[in-house]
């Protein structure tokens, strides 16, 4: 289904009825409908997208309608609602940028996400969202996966997590282990899973660790982590 | 006070409050607050703490100065975003819910150049969802420039059908105060649409009499004292009288208003009284902007430690883990 037909298989009347008229608007007026979308649509949770709301959906469809013939145009008038968004808008806007024309402009603004504090923009970006796989550079990806895990927030919603897995994001895991358990904390069993393709010595040793911890999730992901990996030990 | 005076005047005396320290929660214990005028930005995590801790439930931050004068655009737009981004966040992991109201404030009305592009901004700011007034304006030095953009705030309100937050001057208030309300009558602003703050004994009666809402700020030092709250509430009742903290960069208190209500029961207000002060009479008047559902907060879960939220260790909607303020220990 098009974004534009789970709304409306969803959506009351009303709703439908003020989206169609902006998404045929003027572009001043579409951004206006942009900002205003909650009073509008309500903040319900959108069917079989649990990190989308249907205010949310809306706010993503208007920006699809939004004519991209000028580049120049286009960019200045999304660039202008990043600027002045509050922390919903700022959601919406990452949540959409997999549906906005010109994609590696976004590319700076994506990684900005990356850097927010805001958990709901973090959140936008990091989950369900495929323009991180597609888009983001190795350095870029791995800033998003680590800050993931340093959040404790579950890298199993990244669009991409496997595909995407590398050699240097699994030293990485490896050194961020390494400092917790100095700490006297521990690490989520589910990042392990990033790293059998890009065994070697010291990422052994991490999971022979695992296989002796306390903690049976621990020592299910070091089982996992031998069953895939092709490193000969 | 001379008791046998007070009871002259059909006021009953004030129960003393002990100087030594008051447990004042077990007074308010299971009470909402709302407080409607509060610079978080100025303020701790601490602060949040102990605030979601007496029970303060909601909070508006008006939009102000920033103890020193900005000097571009930029740092306006930054500052409107982060009172509907990152303030609004901030807030939200204490469950405390975070509204604000969108101007230019007096002072730096005076720098005309930058005020007119600062003007231009501020309608990308008022509608957007959580601004619930225009604020806070007005008059500090009553310049010729204040209330060329006082006026100009009057219009944007009137146009987005947002309420108006009023700050009065801290010198020449009566007169401030008096030319304020004066001046958004004849813009032909209801009355019952602008809430107008920082009052005293000497600005309270003309407000209420002309219809506008009276805000009261308990500030240490400069502004309201507490026990003077009492004796304006015992004297014209709860009807349009709301109190916050205006707590900021100085030195003033984000529990005004759980402690004026706790000051409040001690000395027999009745509870219907003390929530229109602290809550209600609040949130009717800036629910006008069509910006606040009380289920928002009304239905909020506490916040608990070490939630689990979706099998991981993030708290349930975002919330902070509690830190142990009283341990030696930080772990």
């Amino acid at each position: 289904m098009t974004l534009q037909q789970l709304f409306n298989a969803t959506a009351t009347d009303s709703e439908k009825a003020w989206l169609e008229q902006k998404l045929d608007a003027p572009t001043p007026a579409t951004l206006a409908a942009f900002v205003a979308a909650p009073r509008f649509v309500s903040r319900r949770p959108m069917p079989g997208q649990p990190d989308w709301t249907m205010d949310r959906l809306a706010r993503v469809l208007l920006l699809t309608s939004l004519p991209y013939a000028d580049e120049t145009a286009y960019i200045k008038a999304i660039g202008t609602l990043f600027d002045t968004a509050e922390m919903q808008e700022l959601a919406a806007l990452y949540a959409a940028l997999p549906y906005l024309a010109f994609p590696e402009k976004w590319l700076f603004r994506a990684t900005e996400a990356v850097r927010s504090n805001m958990g709901p923009v973090f959140d936008a970006i990091a989950f369900g969202n495929t323009y991180p796989a597609q888009h983001f550079t190795e350095a870029a990806w791995n800033q998003l996966v680590l800050k993931c895990i340093f959040n404790d927030k579950p890298i199993t919603r990244i669009t991409g997590l496997l595909d995407r897995a590398n050699q240097t994001l699994a030293n990485d895991v490896s050194d961020f282990a390494h400092e917790r358990w100095a700490a006297g904390r521990t690490v989520p069993a589910e990042v392990w899973q990033l790293i059998p393709r890009f065994m070697n010595e010291t990422l052994l040793n991490d999971v022979n660790r695992l296989a002796n911890s306390p903690d049976e999730r621990d020592r299910e992901a070091a089982r996992e982590v031998y069953e895939k990996t092709s490193f000969q030990f | 006070m001379n008791p046998s005076h007070a009871q002259e005047d059909g006021v009953t005396p004030a129960t003393p409050v002990a100087e030594t320290p008051v447990d004042y929660m077990a007074h308010i214990r299971g009470m909402r607050f709302f407080d409607p005028h509060i610079h978080m930005t100025s303020r701790t995590t601490d602060d949040y703490q102990a605030m979601a801790d007496a029970g303060i439930v909601a909070l508006i931050e008006p939009a102000f100065w920033l103890g020193q004068p900005r000097t571009g655009l930029a740092t306006f737009k930054d500052y409107y975003s982060s009172l509907v981004g990152w303030e609004r966040f901030r807030s939200s992991q204490f469950g405390i819910k975070h509204y604000c109201t969108i101007g230019l404030n007096s002072r730096e009305a005076n720098n005309e150049a930058l005020a007119e592009e600062v003007m231009e901004l501020l309608p990308l700011f008022a509608y957007k969802e959580g601004v619930v007034g225009i604020g806070e304006i007005g008059f500090d030095d009553q310049t010729a420039a204040e209330e060329k953009y006082y006026r100009a705030q009057l219009e944007l309100a009137k146009e987005a059908h947002l309420p108006v937050q009023i700050h009065t001057p801290h010198r020449n208030k009566k007169e401030g105060t008096e030319r304020s309300m004066a001046i958004a009558l004849e813009h032909g602003i209801d009355p019952g649409m602008v809430i107008v703050d920082h009052n005293n004994e000497e600005t309270v009666k003309s407000v209420l009499d002309k219809g506008f809402w009276a805000a009261f700020t308990i500030y240490p030092f400069t502004k309201m004292g507490n026990e003077r709250m009492v004796a304006v509430v015992e004297q014209y009742g709860p009807e349009r009288i709301m109190v916050n903290s205006a707590a900021d960069w100085g030195i003033s208190d984000p529990l005004a208003v759980p402690k004026t209500a706790a000051l409040m029961v001690m000395r027999g207000i009745s509870p219907e009284a003390i929530r229109l002060v602290t809550y209600q009479n609040a949130i009717d008047a800036f629910a006008q902007s069509g910006q606040i559902t009380e289920a928002d907060f009304t239905d909020a879960q506490p916040v608990g430690l070490d939630q689990k939220f979706n099998g991981n260790s993030i708290l349930r909607g975002g919330q902070q883990p509690r830190r142990d303020a009283t341990s030696i220990l930080i772990k």
